[in-house]
C-alpha cells in the first residue's frame, strides 16, 4: 500500500511530458498525462486491450460496449497532445532549401560541413537524443535529417517551427513569434526529401523506439553506383571438393592423399565413386563422396555496397542500445539493413540479388565459446548476414538472412558427440 | 468520442502514400465504414514502444479508394496545400498563434490543477494512514521496532511531500507559462482544401481492388496480409474487438494459380483458425469501363483443409 | 545400365499401376489422376457409392473461344468430377454445428451424404475461371441422397434439423456449395500422397475446432 502511495506523490513531482525509462513507470506517466487531455473526454484513461477477442460480431448489447470502451480508449489514446514545457522545449526551425549559416555569420570556403541533406537546425540543442541524433556544424547548432527531425516531433521532443520565409513573415521582422509545424505539416514538408519513402522512415521509427541508433548507411541514395562495379561471378568462392588449401600443407597433404588412396577419383568415371582401394574407416569414404562443388561464403569476394540493387541494398546501420556510439566516428554497425516495400517488390529476392546483398556486408564468421560448441548456431549464425525489413502498408516484418556455410561443417569428421538439439540417437556422455 | 468530421474527409498524399491526421477522421471512417488503415507515428505519451502507435495513419490506396468512391473523402495533394502558409494573413497567423497559446495555458492549468489534486489525494491518504497507524500504535503498547521504522519512513514521505508542495508553490508563476503545442493537423492555420487544384484524382489501385471493395462492401474490416502470408487478412469487426476470419489472396479469372499455393494457403490458414479465401472478379480491365464493374464480378472461395 | 537393369526382376506393379493401366487399355476417358483419387478415396478413406462425372462440357461453356488457353496436356481440356459417400461426415458448418448441440444431434445421427470431389495433380494449371466451372457445373450434376438408417429416437429432431437445413441451403447460411479439391502430389518424387481441401463458394467463415 504504502508503495502505491509513493508512487502517486513521484508521479506528482515529475515533469510530465519526458523521463520514461521502464515500462511500468511509462503507464504511469500515460494515465497521468491522459487526464490532462484537454482536446478530447477525459473518463477513461487506459490504453485499448489486446488480447481477449471474439471469434465474430454477435448482436448483444455487451459487444457493443466493449467494442465502444476499447474505440473510445483508443480515441483517447491518439488524441494525446504533443506539449513541450518551456523549460525543458527544445526548437528546431526547418530549412527547406538545406542547411544555412546564422544570419550575421561569414562561410568561407570550407562551407558548413553539414550534407544538404540535413533540413531541420536546431539552434539549442538539449536532451539526450542529440548523442546518436543530428550533426553539429561550426556555430554548435545541430542539423537533422528529416526522419530524425519526424521522429524526434512525433514522440513529443521537439517543437519544429515554420521559417519566416515560409510563414509569410517578413525577413527583417525578427521579433514575429515563428508558428509551430503540425505533425502533419512535417510530413508534407520532410517526407520524400532526400531519398526519404514512408516505408524507410517506419523501419527508422520503429527501431528508434525501441532504443536502437539507426543512421543511413551508404546504400542509402537508390542511384550512387561503385566506381568500379564487377559483376562476374565470384569463382574463387566455389571449392573443390578434394582442395586441401593452398601452399605447401596443400601440396603434402595432397601426397598423402595419393598414397592413401592410388585409384582415386581418377577411376570414378569406369568404377564406383569411392574408388576400389580398400578403405579403413568412414572419413575416407566420405571424403571421397564429396563430389560436387560447394559454396564458402568466406572465401566471397567483398563486394562495394554501391555495388548492388536498390531495393536489396543496405540502407542503414542500426546499433544495439548497448553499443558505445561516438559520432564523429561510428563503431561498426550491429545490423545492416535493406528496406523493401512490399508493393513494389512482389516477388522475394533472386539469388544473384540476395548473393550480392550479403557479400556488400563484411565477413561475420561465427565466433566464441558457445559458436564453437554448437554447431547449429554456426550454421544460423552464418558468415554474413543481413536484415530485410519488409514493409506493407505500414506493417513491417523483419527477416534476417545469412550465409550458411554447410560445407564447412564436414559431419564425417565430427569426432566428439553431436551437437546442437537433436533428439534422438543422442549418445552424450554424462558429465559426472 | 462519436463525433462527425466535415465531408468529404481530406486524405493527405504525402510522396506517393496515404495518410490521415485528424483523430475525428479516424474514428470516424473506422466506426461509420470500416476502415482501420495501420497507425505508423509514436504516442507522445508511451513513445518507447511498438505495440500501441499513434497518428498518422497509413491507407492502403485500396482504402482510400473505397472511400473517394464512397464519397466520403477526398484526395488532398498535401506538400501543395502547405505551400499556403506561405500566404497566409498576419491577421489569421496572430489569431492562430493566440489560439495555441490558450490551449498552451489550458494545458498548464491542467497539469497544475492534476498536480495538486493528486497531491492532495496522496496527501490526505497517507494522513489518514498515519492517523490510523498511531492509533494502533496507541492501542498496541508494545510497539515492535519494526513498527517503528515504517512510520518513521511515512513521515520521510510525508516531508518529501510537502517539500514538492513548496517547490511547486515556487514554481507557480512559471508554470503559468504556456505550454508549447504541436499540433496534429495544418487545419488550421490552412483553410480546408475545397479548391479543386489541391484535390487529386481517385488512388491508383491494385488488380487485386475488387476483391478488397467486394469484402468491403460485405461489410469485413480488411487489413495488410503480408505477415500472414497472403494480400489482406479479412476480420468479421473491428479488429481491436475481433479475431480475424480470412488470409485473402487476390487473382485475375484467367491467372495461372498453382495448385500448391492453394494447400499452402488453405494449410497456412487452417493453422491458425483462420480461412484461406481465394477470389478476383471475372471481368479484366479490358472488359470493363470502372472497377465498380469488376467488383460486381468478384467471385470468391473459402478453402480449408478437410482433416482427411 | 540397361543391361544391368534387365537382370533384374521387376517389382510386381501396384494394383493402383494396374487400374490405371487397365483403364486406359479399355480407353476409357479418365486421366490416371481421377483415377487414382477414386483408389484413395475407396481404398484409404473408405468411401463407397463412388462415381465420376464428366463435366468438360461446363469448362468449355465458360470460356469464349478467343480467350481459350489452347493447351495440349488432356489434363487441362478434361475435367471430371468424383462423387460418393465418406462413412464419416467431413464438414460441418460453424453454425450448423450449434444448432445440432442444440437439437442434441449427433453427426452419426444423420444420414450418409454425397459429397463431391475435384481429383487434381500437383503442377496442373488452374484459374478462378476452372474451379468457377466447377462449382457452376455442380448443379447439374445432381446428388442422390442415399436414404438413412431412419434413427428413430431422435426422429422428431431429425426432421427438424432437415427442415432447417433447407432453409440454410437456400440462405447459404451454413456455407455454400462445396467441393473437396483433392490433389495428388505428382511432383519430383512425388509418392502418390493425396490431400484434401474443403472448398466453399463465398465468404465461409473458418471452423474453430
Amino acid at each position: 500500500m504504502a508503495d502505491a502511495d509513493e508512487e502517486a506523490i513521484r508521479a506528482t513531482t515529475t515533469e510530465a511530458p519526458q523521463i520514461e525509462t521502464d515500462l511500468s513507470d511509462e503507464t504511469q506517466d500515460f494515465r497521468l498525462l491522459n487526464h490532462l487531455n484537454f482536446l478530447s473526454d477525459t473518463s477513461s484513461a487506459s490504453l485499448p486491450r489486446r488480447g481477449e477477442k471474439d471469434f465474430e460480431p454477435n448482436p448483444t448489447e455487451f459487444q457493443a460496449d466493449v467494442l465502444s470502451a476499447s474505440r473510445g480508449a483508443m480515441h483517447n489514446a491518439l488524441a494525446h497532445p504533443r506539449i513541450h514545457h518551456p523549460k525543458t522545449q527544445v526548437v528546431g526551425i526547418y530549412a527547406p532549401d538545406g542547411p544555412t549559416p546564422p544570419p550575421q555569420a561569414m562561410v568561407d570556403e570550407k562551407g558548413l560541413g553539414v550534407s544538404s541533406d540535413y533540413c531541420v537546425c536546431v539552434p539549442v540543442p538539449k536532451g539526450q537524443y542529440f548523442k546518436t541524433i543530428g550533426q553539429a556544424d561550426r556555430w554548435n547548432r545541430v542539423w537533422l535529417l528529416p526522419e530524425e527531425a519526424m521522429y524526434l516531433m512525433e514522440r513529443g521532443s521537439l517543437d519544429i517551427k515554420w521559417p519566416r520565409e515560409l510563414s509569410g513573415i517578413d525577413a527583417d521582422d525578427v521579433n514575429e513569434p515563428l508558428i509551430p509545424m503540425s505533425l502533419q505539416a512535417a510530413y508534407a514538408c520532410l517526407l520524400g526529401r532526400s531519398g526519404l519513402t514512408l516505408e524507410r522512415y517506419t523501419v527508422f521509427t520503429g527501431l528508434r523506439r525501441l532504443g536502437y541508433a539507426v543512421v543511413r548507411a551508404s546504400g542509402w541514395d537508390d542511384n550512387a553506383q561503385a566506381e568500379d562495379s564487377k559483376n562476374e561471378i565470384n569463382k574463387h568462392a566455389y571449392t573443390e571438393p578434394q582442395q586441401r588449401g593452398p601452399g605447401l600443407a596443400g601440396i603434402i597433404g595432397r601426397c598423402f592423399a595419393w598414397l592413401d588412396d592410388p585409384f582415386g577419383t581418377s577411376s570414378t568415371a569406369a568404377g564406383p565413386i569411392v574408388g576400389c582401394g580398400i578403405h579403413r574407416n568412414y572419413t575416407d569414404v566420405y571424403r571421397k563422396l564429396a563430389t560436387i562443388p560447394w559454396y564458402d561464403p568466406a572465401k566471397a569476394e567483398t563486394r562495394d555496397p554501391l555495388d548492388t540493387d536498390a531495393p536489396f541494398r543496405v540502407i542503414f546501420h542500426v546499433y544495439k542500445p548497448s553499443t558505445p556510439i561516438k559520432k564523429s566516428a561510428w563503431p561498426t554497425p550491429d545490423f545492416r539493413i535493406a528496406v523493401v516495400n512490399a508493393r513494389e517488390q512482389t516477388s522475394i529476392p533472386t539469388l544473384a540479388q540476395i548473393g550480392a546483398l550479403l557479400e556488400s556486408t563484411p565477413l561475420d564468421p561465427p565466433r566464441g565459446e558457445k559458436m564453437d560448441r554448437l554447431m547449429y548456431m554456426r550454421l544460423r549464425h552464418g558468415y554474413r548476414n543481413v536484415v530485410l525489413a519488409v514493409v506493407d502498408q505500414g506493417v513491417t516484418s523483419f527477416l534476417r538472412i545469412s550465409d550458411a556455410a554447410f560445407g564447412k561443417e564436414k559431419l564425417y569428421e565430427n569426432k566428439g558427440p553431436p551437437t546442437g538439439p537433436k533428439r534422438g540417437g543422442n549418445f552424450r556422455p554424462k558429465k559426472r | 468520442m462519436d463525433s462527425q468530421p466535415t465531408l468529404p474527409v481530406p486524405i493527405s498524399y504525402i510522396s506517393g502514400r496515404y495518410l490521415l491526421f485528424s483523430i475525428d477522421a479516424v474514428t470516424y471512417l473506422r466506426r461509420e465504414h470500416n476502415i482501420c488503415g495501420v497507425l505508423i507515428g509514436t504516442l507522445p505519451q508511451i513513445p518507447q514502444q511498438n505495440v500501441f502507435l499513434g497518428l498518422p495513419l497509413e491507407l492502403m490506396p485500396e482504402e482510400a479508394r473505397v472511400l473517394v468512391d464512397r464519397d466520403v473523402a477526398c484526395i488532398v495533394d498535401e506538400a501543395k496545400a502547405h505551400d499556403g502558409m506561405k500566404s497566409l494573413l498576419e491577421e489569421d497567423r496572430r489569431q492562430y498563434l493566440r489560439e495555441l497559446e490558450s490551449q498552451g495555458l489550458h494545458a498548464s492549468r491542467i497539469l497544475s490543477d492534476r498536480k495538486d489534486q493528486q497531491r492532495e489525494q496522496a496527501l490526505k491518504k497517507l494522513g489518514e494512514k498515519v492517523k490510523a497507524k498511531a492509533a494502533k500504535a496507541a492501542d498496541n503498547a508494545s510497539a515492535s521496532s519494526a513498527q517503528k521504522d515504517e512510520s518513521s519512513s511515512v513521515v520521510d514521505i510525508f516531508d518529501d511531500g510537502s517539500n514538492s508542495a513548496s517547490r511547486s508553490a515556487n514554481m507557480t508563476p512559471e508554470s503559468k507559462l504556456a505550454m508549447a503545442i504541436t499540433p496534429a493537423t495544418s487545419y488550421p492555420p490552412l483553410p480546408q482544401p475545397t479548391s479543386s487544384s489541391r484535390i487529386l484524382s481517385k488512388p491508383e489501385v491494385p488488380l487485386s481492388y475488387p476483391l478488397f471493395a467486394h469484402l468491403h462492401s460485405q461489410g469485413y474490416f480488411l487489413s495488410p496480409g503480408l505477415r500472414f502470408g497472403c494480400q489482406y487478412v479479412a476480420y468479421p469487426g473491428d479488429p481491436l474487438r475481433f479475431h480475424s476470419h480470412f488470409l485473402v489472396v487476390s487473382a485475375e479469372w484467367d491467372q495461372n494459380i498453382d495448385l500448391m499455393d492453394i494447400i499452402n494457403g488453405g494449410r497456412l490458414g487452417t493453422g491458425v483458425k483462420k480461412g484461406f479465401l481465394l477470389g478476383g472478379p471475372e471481368k479484366t480491365r479490358e472488359d470493363v469501363d470502372s472497377e465498380a464493374e469488376r467488383v460486381e464480378s468478384v467471385r470468391a472461395f473459402s478453402i480449408e483443409w478437410a482433416g482427411m | 545400365m540397361s543391361a544391368i537393369r534387365s537382370e533384374q526382376p521387376c517389382p510386381e506393379p501396384s494394383a493402383l499401376s494396374k487400374l490405371i493401366e487397365a483403364a486406359d487399355a479399355s480407353g476409357n476417358p479418365f486421366s490416371a489422376t481421377t483415377l487414382q483419387t477414386l483408389h484413395n478415396l475407396q481404398h484409404q478413406h473408405l468411401w463407397t457409392s463412388l462415381q465420376i462425372h464428366d463435366i468438360s462440357t461446363a469448362l468449355e461453356a465458360s470460356e469464349t473461344p478467343s480467350k481459350s488457353p489452347i493447351t495440349s496436356s488432356p489434363d487441362d481440356t478434361t475435367l471430371t468430377l468424383i462423387s460418393g459417400i465418406p462413412p464419416h461426415r467431413v464438414y460441418t458448418h460453424p453454425d450448423e454445428q450449434l444448432y445440432m448441440l442444440e437439437q442434441g444431434l449427433r453427426e452419426d445421427d444423420l444420414k450418409p451424404e454425397r459429397l463431391f470431389v475435384i481429383p487434381t495433380a500437383q503442377g496442373q494449371a488452374w484459374s478462378l475461371r476452372r474451379i468457377a466451372a466447377v462449382f457452376d457445373a455442380m448443379s447439374d450434376v445432381q446428388a442422390d441422397e442415399t436414404a438413412g438408417d431412419g434413427n428413430t429416437a431422435k426422429a422428431e429432431q431429425l426432421v427438424k434439423y432437415y427442415e432447417r437445413r433447407e432453409k440454410a441451403r437456400k440462405t447459404t447460411e451454413w456455407g455454400g456449395k462445396r467441393v473437396l479439391l483433392a490433389m495428388v502430389d505428382k511432383g519430383m518424387g512425388g509418392e502418390g500422397t493425396v490431400v484434401y481441401y474443403v472448398v466453399q463458394e463465398g465468404e465461409v467463415k473458418p471452423r474453430q475446432n
